[in-house]
């Protein structure tokens, strides 16, 4: 009788100490293949390497992590269906996104299944408002504007011309501005459109210069480069302001963004992680990857948090938690008060072929 | 001044379209083929120019191999493509087809050997500014559109004309029938003409990136804006094609003094359309 008792208890034991290291499963849909490929493989590698780090040190409550990627190719079609496929043949309960299309089209799904989407890389505004199980790390494109106005009021540029692209990322950051710079006491004079990929930005900055502007404030996301060089090329003197887009390492060195200021989320690797990870993948931990490690630190301390307590991971309860724990330091401190997280942003001037700090802002 | 400026900027545009306009309507009068694979011919040019440059080669010979390896590309388009596609009697509308077909894959090979995003040439020469008269500044590249863009013009003009090559491309694009009777060997003039027009078109295909960047896709605009250049100059006239492209670009460039930038482009081909509806033949039709 003795000998049957002792194996029943230790029967329960492997079976809790089973269950206890039992795999959670999460799922990732992003671009790893055509245009988005590059920004798409840098936010892979940032979950990645989040997770072994993780699993390296027994996991999240003693459970390892598993991540099942998708490749959507940044299409919202396709993206619909990797969704679909993680959420009803997986059962996974939290997939991380990026891309505002891909995530905007995935948006309503999650509201109807409950399934937790985390984006650290997407920033158009509807992604603020699109789903309340659409969790963004980073701000929208709006709260960035809403601080380089307020900065370039503040050095007394009053006087402001719109150069933007005339399609919907590009609109949508005109209205920002067209709606930011005025609350932030300052006049738009002037706006000209370009056209997604145009590269010969002549005759919109002449036009912009003709109402002789303080600042020129930008919502481009393409050929930065030349917009910059024209810019010199003419003359140009007014300061040109804009946000993390303008973070362009070809852009940064070239001598004509000279002065470009520009919004900048603050989020750095410590010395010994970024070194960590170049052994590991042999590339520099790029913002995306900085982006994604940073998500996937709040995903699995909402997760661990979850266990604690003896609660199920599912969405629904992740996404309560996050907003219960509401503040997380990882390598930036961010805080949840709505859907999108507040963090610390810096205005960053180009200078001498470097992208300098100038002032420490917040979206806040 | 403003005025000034924008009217030196759509000199220099116009003339790099000019080109790709005299060119297209040298091929199509003479082979009567919509050559529309002659935007990658275009962008093709770029890249070569880019690869040899970043590799240290020195720019006029990377400008000359472009230009030889365009002319060699052109040739073989007409010789391997469209030439069999007629010996198979081919309509117009299938070598139409083959050819939009023969530009996705110059595109798609492009994009993928090199990148889909923008290339940049690293020659600070080109993006130095040279002083014009008054606040007009134009750089060293724009000056240099203009002039070879005038040169290739002039030159294809004094070839059509004053050659023995030229004269017979003109009689075949006159009458395709009679030439061939005749011994001219339509089909080999075909091959030249396209060799031409091809090593032509990569004068601006190099040129025009070296000022705005390289991208896979950016041949297809110059195209359009050339066709309703030729069909706007008249179908044949290499004068007309070059000196629409210039109008049509300056008209881009100017109506910006009085109109907002997205309505640029729609006003000026709706002027173009108004004024084919009265001279549909063309500006020059005549002057041939």
């Amino acid at each position: 009788m003795r000998r049957i008792g002792l194996t029943a208890i230790l029967a329960s034991l492997l079976t809790i100490a089973a269950a206890r290291a039992d795999t959670i499963r999460i799922g990732a849909i992003l671009p790893l293949t055509g245009p988005g490929a590059l920004i798409g493989t840098q936010q892979m590698r940032g979950i990645q390497f989040a997770i072994d780090q993780a699993n390296a040190k027994g996991g999240v409550h003693g459970n390892k992590i598993e991540v099942v990627f998708e490749d959507n190719q940044a299409k919202p079609d396709q993206s619909i269906l990797s969704f679909n496929k993680l959420t009803d043949l997986e059962h996974l309960q939290v997939i991380f996104t990026a891309y505002s299309g891909p995530s905007l089209a995935m948006a309503p799904l999650a509201t109807r299944k409950k399934v937790l989407l985390i984006n650290a890389g997407a920033q158009a505004d509807k992604l603020a408002t699109a789903s309340p199980y659409l969790i963004n790390t980073l701000p929208t494109i709006g709260d960035e504007i809403a601080v380089i106005t307020k900065y370039v009021t503040g050095e007394g540029k009053k006087k402001g011309v719109i150069l933007f692209e005339n399609d919907a990322a590009g609109i949508s950051g005109r209205d920002d501005y067209l709606d930011a710079y005025p609350k932030a006491g300052g006049t738009v004079v002037a706006q000209e459109p370009t056209q997604f990929g145009q590269t010969d930005f002549r005759p919109a900055l002449l036009k912009l210069a003709d109402a002789k502007p303080d600042v020129m404030l930008v919502s481009i996301t393409a050929a930065l480069d030349n917009m910059a060089q024209q810019y010199k090329q003419l003359g140009l003197t007014f300061t040109v302001a804009g946000t993390t887009f303008f973070q362009d390492p070809d852009v940064i060195k070239d001598p004509a963004a000279e002065g470009f200021v520009h919004t900048q989320i603050r989020i750095e690797a410590p010395a010994e992680l970024a070194a960590e990870f170049k052994q590991k993948f042999g590339v520099e931990m790029e913002f995306f990857v900085r982006q994604y490690y940073n998500a996937s630190q709040i995903v699995m301390t909402a997760m661990d948090r979850l266990l604690t307590d003896g609660q199920p991971i599912t969405g629904e309860n992740m996404h309560d938690i996050i907003f219960k724990i509401r503040k997380f330091q990882g390598l930036i401190p961010l805080e949840f008060r709505t859907n999108t997280a507040t963090v610390p942003l810096d205005i960053n001037m180009m200078h001498d072929g470097k992208d300098v700090t100038i002032k420490k802002m917040s979206t806040d | 001044m403003l005025a000034l400026q924008l009217l030196c900027n759509g000199l220099a545009t116009g003339c790099a379209l000019g080109v790709v306009a005299v060119t297209f309507s040298l091929v199509y009068s003479t082979t009567k083929l919509f050559h529309v694979a002659h935007a990658g011919v275009f962008t093709l040019g770029g890249y070569l120019a880019w690869s040899l440059t970043s590799r240290g080669a020195p720019f006029l010979l990377a400008f000359v191999v472009a230009i030889a390896v365009c002319a060699a590309t052109g040739a073989l388009i007409q010789a391997l493509l469209y030439a069999r596609l007629e010996r198979r009697h081919a309509t117009h509308l299938v070598i139409l087809i083959a050819s939009l077909g023969m530009l996705a894959v110059m595109q798609n090979i492009i994009a993928a050997v090199y990148t889909p995003n923008i290339l940049q040439f690293t020659l600070p020469w080109a993006s130095q500014v040279v002083a014009g008269g008054g606040s007009v500044r134009l750089t060293v590249i724009q000056v240099l559109i203009v002039a070879a863009s005038v040169a290739a013009y002039g030159g294809l003009m004094w070839f059509a004309h004053h050659t023995i090559l030229g004269k017979q491309m003109r009689a075949v694009a006159s009458n395709p029938f009679l030439a061939e009777i005749t011994r001219l060997r339509p089909r080999r003039v075909h091959v030249y003409v396209m060799a031409i027009a091809s090593a032509v078109v990569s004068v601006p295909g190099v040129l025009v990136p070296v000022d705005l960047g390289l991208q896979p896709y950016n041949g297809v605009t110059p195209l359009l804006t050339a066709t309703i250049a030729m069909i706007a100059g008249g179908v044949g006239s290499i004068t007309g094609a070059f000196v629409l492209a210039i109008a049509i670009a300056e008209l881009q460039n100017l109506s910006l003094l009085i109109i907002p930038g997205e309505w640029s482009i729609g006003i000026t081909f709706f002027i173009f359309l108004i004024f084919m509806l009265f001279r549909p033949t063309g500006l020059f039709a005549a002057v041939r």
